[in-house]
């Protein structure tokens, strides 16, 4: 045993979430006492997913830290200039009680509505605002979250690979005296090439989809995530005023009430990690087989047609993975995000031990199949005749505000709507939407018959999540 | 824990807020001594002559980006040490012949690096007891005094301090020396202080002439010089600071070196007010990101840091000091029983536990056995507080050695974003102190600090390739942080490679640099680049994006 449990989660036939009927918390938070660490059991795991279950649908409340009066949503831990007029507000945030206000559609971990856009800005200088103008924020809607673990291995296991080419043109470059400049691609998806000099310099202006330090990053719709955890951390504070120790803490504010609202070390690490616990051992969408003859046929040919029109040049069908075993914290955060180096051990999740995991389709190597019609690279997505989902004004973390993350379609069929403001109600709508280096292929699309467009959206209506 | 509303306001009763109720919540680096295994032996020593200087020059002689340390040995040899060390790895050096006698090597001080001819290879200015050298670098860490072939006069002076400065028109760097005690005058050492030497580069030829020097009188017994823009005009003022011990009425200097016009000292009528402190090292850093640099001057006693006062002006250098305000005075030992006043040496800012709020490093040590202050003297090591001020961790760092700290130099010896440290002692083996990162459970333990940028300027349009005087503003959320690419200050010491910042949780950073005129051009400020934390970058100006460095594995 790893990991502790408190016993109030031991008593859930008298208390659900370890707090008295009639107490305004939670009483999700503080179930696990210590940091997971080392390999977990199949019922180890399953006891932490069922605390970040309870986590991921629980409403925080002001009784237990909801609400950032003293702080803004920035990922630095940044302080208002002024005290927060209210408590929650549906633009510059704190702006939902729960996880699942926003990914509930179909089911927690789901996507979300219109209804449920966020509004994304630095949070540095104009945090306050109360207009959905674009010069102040940026709308995002909800992603869901399911193959979420699958996802973040793939980019650890792409990130490893890239930073692998990267070591060994810089040691020929040593040993050789001579540029050496080399493509760079790992699990078949190109991000360009650098250039290594005997010097030790990388030139990394040829690099394609992906930032300079070669670190996929694959969640968020400008792909600027790199974990789980970073995401979990960056999302409490934003939208419950739910403060995690980990980076709003007194370690790096000073601070144990960095918000202001009289509670202090509001999120342990510990709670974090079963947050993304739960989020990474989410099954992953899958692709059904339709009853209906009539669209089973469509699909099949909606499926070649995937291919024919170039969707799948960027909607990859499939990456292959190499191990299931998810360890928590990561390799590749940095500092106010936990990370592997900051712990004696890192807790690992071994996904094996869950059902879904036996579904998934291995190649003649043993990888494991990732079915996600993606890439995890960022594209340029409008052009001089569409400008479609070029209507943002404000870059994201130094991402241009015409490139975009490729949307993962695993799961698409139940997540509507569609696009990074969630304002496409039809796949039609967003396939026609996409210009930049996605042009050729809504051209392709745009260009094909009725029945070939039909056949398109079948096939895609089959990429449900279970 | 968790408090409820009503315990919060009991608490706050007692404190105005939870932070008061944590000494230091923020990480203390542990610092780990190992010149021995690292292959750094060497000492400074001498006769009185050596009480003062000992410095030491971190720079990159063979090209690989990585500090070698060229250090002074006083009546001993100076020695030059390549790095050997892996990115993240035990600090390893290797002992090199610099290609210099043995008499050459003797009664050096100190040593600065910087290009002087702009070929590309760092050069070398060496202070000595006597004839200062210009070393010119050849590239392979061996060096050909250069004093002959660029019309340098080395003089015979007792020099301690250098600082060095392209100014605007100029191809070739201007150079000062600090000169201490003249020896040969009449009733020496007391009252008779050598005057500084202001070493301007002459005509247009395609190398430096440093032929007709400008001779900056009053000298007062200079232990450190610092050419630093202190009004943001885009025009270097030379700061001197002296040592009160041997100088007849003297003070702290400030000298106006406007272009093409001879150097004149502030006065009382420009504001400049009189200060008379054992003044023996410098260090500047722009602390409140207003522009304007903060000084920090050591002294025998309590430590200086100045500020801008609000009667300041555009011309008028009126400074008021913060020291206690902001607990740097570092007037006594912070540890053990000697209570006796601090003789404080080398200072320099930096962030040695990476959490964005700058540090500060003092050495310490007795002159050689001055009872009227602490024998047992450890350097400080102030560590930046929320509020601005500082915290004493040289204990609990473990740098607290009972040595006789000299000149300094604080450097990532081995690339691994968490600062190093280096101490010249007078009389004993140098201290190198490698960064194991924060204190962490159990206490054996260390674990990584906050975020790091390592920034490389490169102006490749004249000589001044390390772009000396440039301004690097590093922008994360609403924090700013600005260095100055600077040569001299220090105690005798001093660096040239990366500009260390310390990024806290900041994943990434905007970078903005303040070019320096040039001999042709402007100031100008660049675009703002994007950087990611943890890595080393190298900004060319005029280039789109920055590239980025990779160390040995």
């Amino acid at each position: 045993m790893r990991w502790l449990i408190l016993p109030a989660v031991l008593t859930l036939a008298v208390t659900a979430h370890g707090a008295e009927p009639w107490e305004e918390v939670s009483g999700a938070l503080g179930q696990v006492e210590a940091l997971p660490s080392g390999a977990l059991s199949k019922a180890e795991l399953e006891d932490l997913i069922a605390i970040g279950d309870e986590l991921f649908i629980a409403k925080f409340t002001s009784a237990e830290g909801a609400g950032r009066p003293a702080a803004t949503q920035a990922i630095l831990p940044t302080k208002r200039r002024n005290p927060a007029t209210s408590a929650f507000a549906r633009t510059s945030g704190s702006d939902s009680n729960a996880c699942s206000s926003c990914h509930n559609d179909p089911v927690p971990g789901g996507a979300g509505d219109f209804a449920a856009t966020t509004f994304v800005s630095e949070g540095f200088t104009n945090s306050d605002f109360d207009t959905t103008d674009p010069q102040f924020s940026n709308e995002r809607g909800t992603n869901h979250l399911f193959g979420a673990g699958l996802v973040e291995l793939l980019a650890r296991e792409m990130t490893a690979g890239l930073h692998a080419q990267r070591a060994a043109a810089l040691v020929k470059a040593r040993q050789t005296g001579a540029p050496q400049t080399v493509d760079i691609t790992t699990k078949g998806v190109s991000f360009g090439s650098i250039t290594a000099r005997p010097d030790g310099i990388v030139d990394t202006s040829n690099r394609d989809g992906i930032d300079a330090d070669l670190v996929v990053k694959p969640f968020g719709q400008k792909g600027v995530m790199v974990s789980l955890r970073q995401f979990s951390v960056n999302a409490m504070n934003h939208h419950h005023g739910m403060q995690p120790v980990e980076r709003f803490g007194p370690r790096w504010t000073g601070e144990a009430d960095h918000d202001g609202d009289g509670f202090a070390d509001e999120i342990r690490a510990a709670d974090i990690s079963a947050l993304v616990a739960w989020q990474a051992t989410l099954e992953p969408p899958a692709r059904i087989t339709p009853e209906d003859t009539t669209w089973r046929d469509l699909a099949a040919t909606g499926s070649q047609n995937f291919d024919a029109f170039g969707c799948a040049t960027c909607h990859i069908r499939t990456l292959p993975l190499d191990s299931l075993s998810f360890a928590d914290p990561g390799p590749l955060d940095t500092a106010g995000t936990l990370k592997d180096r900051d712990v004696a051990e890192p807790a690992v999740y071994e996904l094996e031990f869950l059902e879904w995991a036996k579904t998934l389709e291995r190649d003649d190597q043993g990888r494991v199949l990732v079915p996600l019609f993606g890439d995890l690279k960022r594209h340029t997505m409008t052009d001089r005749t569409n400008e479609r989902l070029g209507n943002e004004l404000l870059a994201q973390r130094f991402v241009d505000r015409t490139a975009f993350a490729t949307t993962e379609l695993w799961g698409v069929a139940s997540t509507a709507p569609y696009g990074h403001r969630n304002d496409m109600t039809t796949l039609d709508e967003i396939i026609r939407a996409h210009g930049g280096e996605a042009a050729q292929s809504a051209m392709a699309y745009r260009d094909a018959t009725d029945r070939h467009r039909t056949t398109l959206i079948a096939f895609l209506k089959t990429l449900v999540l279970n | 824990m968790r408090y409820t509303l009503a315990t919060l306001l009991l608490l706050a009763s007692a404190s105005s807020s939870l932070a008061l109720k944590m000494a230091f919540p923020f990480d203390i680096p542990m610092m780990e001594e190992e010149a021995a295994s690292a292959g750094i032996a060497h000492t400074y020593d001498g006769p009185f002559e050596y009480f003062v200087g000992g410095g030491a020059a971190s720079f990159d002689c063979n090209g690989d980006r990585m500090a070698d340390v060229f250090l002074a040995g006083g009546a001993g040899e100076a020695q030059l040490f390549i790095n050997r060390s892996k990115a993240g790895g035990a600090l390893a050096f290797e002992k090199i012949d610099p290609g210099l006698s043995a008499n050459d090597l003797r009664r050096v001080t100190g040593a600065y690096p910087l290009h002087i001819d702009g070929d590309g290879i760092l050069d070398l200015a060496v202070l000595r007891v006597g004839e200062n050298w210009l070393l010119k670098g050849n590239g392979d860490c061996t060096f050909t005094k250069a004093n002959r072939l660029w019309n340098y006069d080395g003089g015979r002076a007792w020099t301690v301090a250098f600082s060095a400065t392209y100014e605007a028109g100029n191809r070739f760097p201007t150079l000062a020396f600090g000169n201490y005690i003249d020896r040969t005058a009449p009733g020496s050492p007391w009252g008779t202080c050598e005057a500084n030497v202001l070493a301007r580069p002459q005509g247009t030829d395609e190398v430096p002439n440093y032929s007709t020097p400008q001779i900056l009188e009053p000298g007062y017994c200079a232990l450190s010089a610092l050419f630093t823009d202190w009004n943001a005009s885009g025009e270097a003022a030379l700061r001197i600071t002296n040592d009160r011990q041997y100088y007849r009425g003297g003070q702290e200097q400030l000298w106006r070196v406007p272009q093409d016009r001879p150097a004149r000292p502030y006065r009382t009528a420009d504001g400049w007010q009189r200060l008379q402190i054992w003044g023996m090292g410098i260090a500047a850093r722009d602390l409140d990101a207003d522009g304007r640099p903060e000084y920090a001057l050591t002294s025998m006693g309590d430590t200086k840091l100045q500020a801008l006062d609000d009667e300041s002006g555009e011309d008028r250098p009126i400074y008021r000091d913060q020291a206690f305000e902001k607990s740097a005075t570092a007037h006594r030992p912070y540890t053990g029983e000697d209570g006796k006043p601090s003789t404080g040496w080398h200072a320099q800012f930096a962030d040695f536990n990476n959490d964005a709020r700058t540090d500060l490093f003092i050495a310490k040590g007795n002159v050689e056995a001055m009872s009227d202050f602490a024998a047992f003297d450890p350097d400080n090591l102030l560590l930046g507080t929320l509020e601005g001020g500082f915290y004493e961790a040289g204990d609990k760092a473990g740098i607290a050695l009972k040595t006789r700290g000299r000149g300094a130099v604080v450097e990532d010896f081995n690339r691994d974003g968490m600062l190093d440290l280096l101490v010249v002692n007078r009389g004993e083996p140098t201290s190198l102190f490698r960064n194991l990162g924060r204190r962490a459970k159990p206490e054996t333990d260390t674990g990584p600090m906050g975020n790091f940028l390592a920034i490389e300027l490169r102006d490749e349009t004249g000589a001044n390739l390390s772009a000396i005087g440039a301004r690097i503003s590093v922008k994360t959320g609403n924090l700013t942080q600005n260095q100055t690419v600077a040569v001299g200050g220090g105690h005798a010491s001093g660096q040239a490679g990366f500009a260390h910042f310390g990024l806290g949780v900041a994943e990434r950073a905007s970078v903005r640099v303040q070019w320096p005129a040039g001999e042709n051009g402007e100031a100008e400020w660049s675009h703002a680049y994007r950087a990611f934390a943890d890595h080393h970058i190298v900004i060319t100006r005029g280039a789109a994006e920055p590239l980025m460095w990779f160390p040995p594995q």
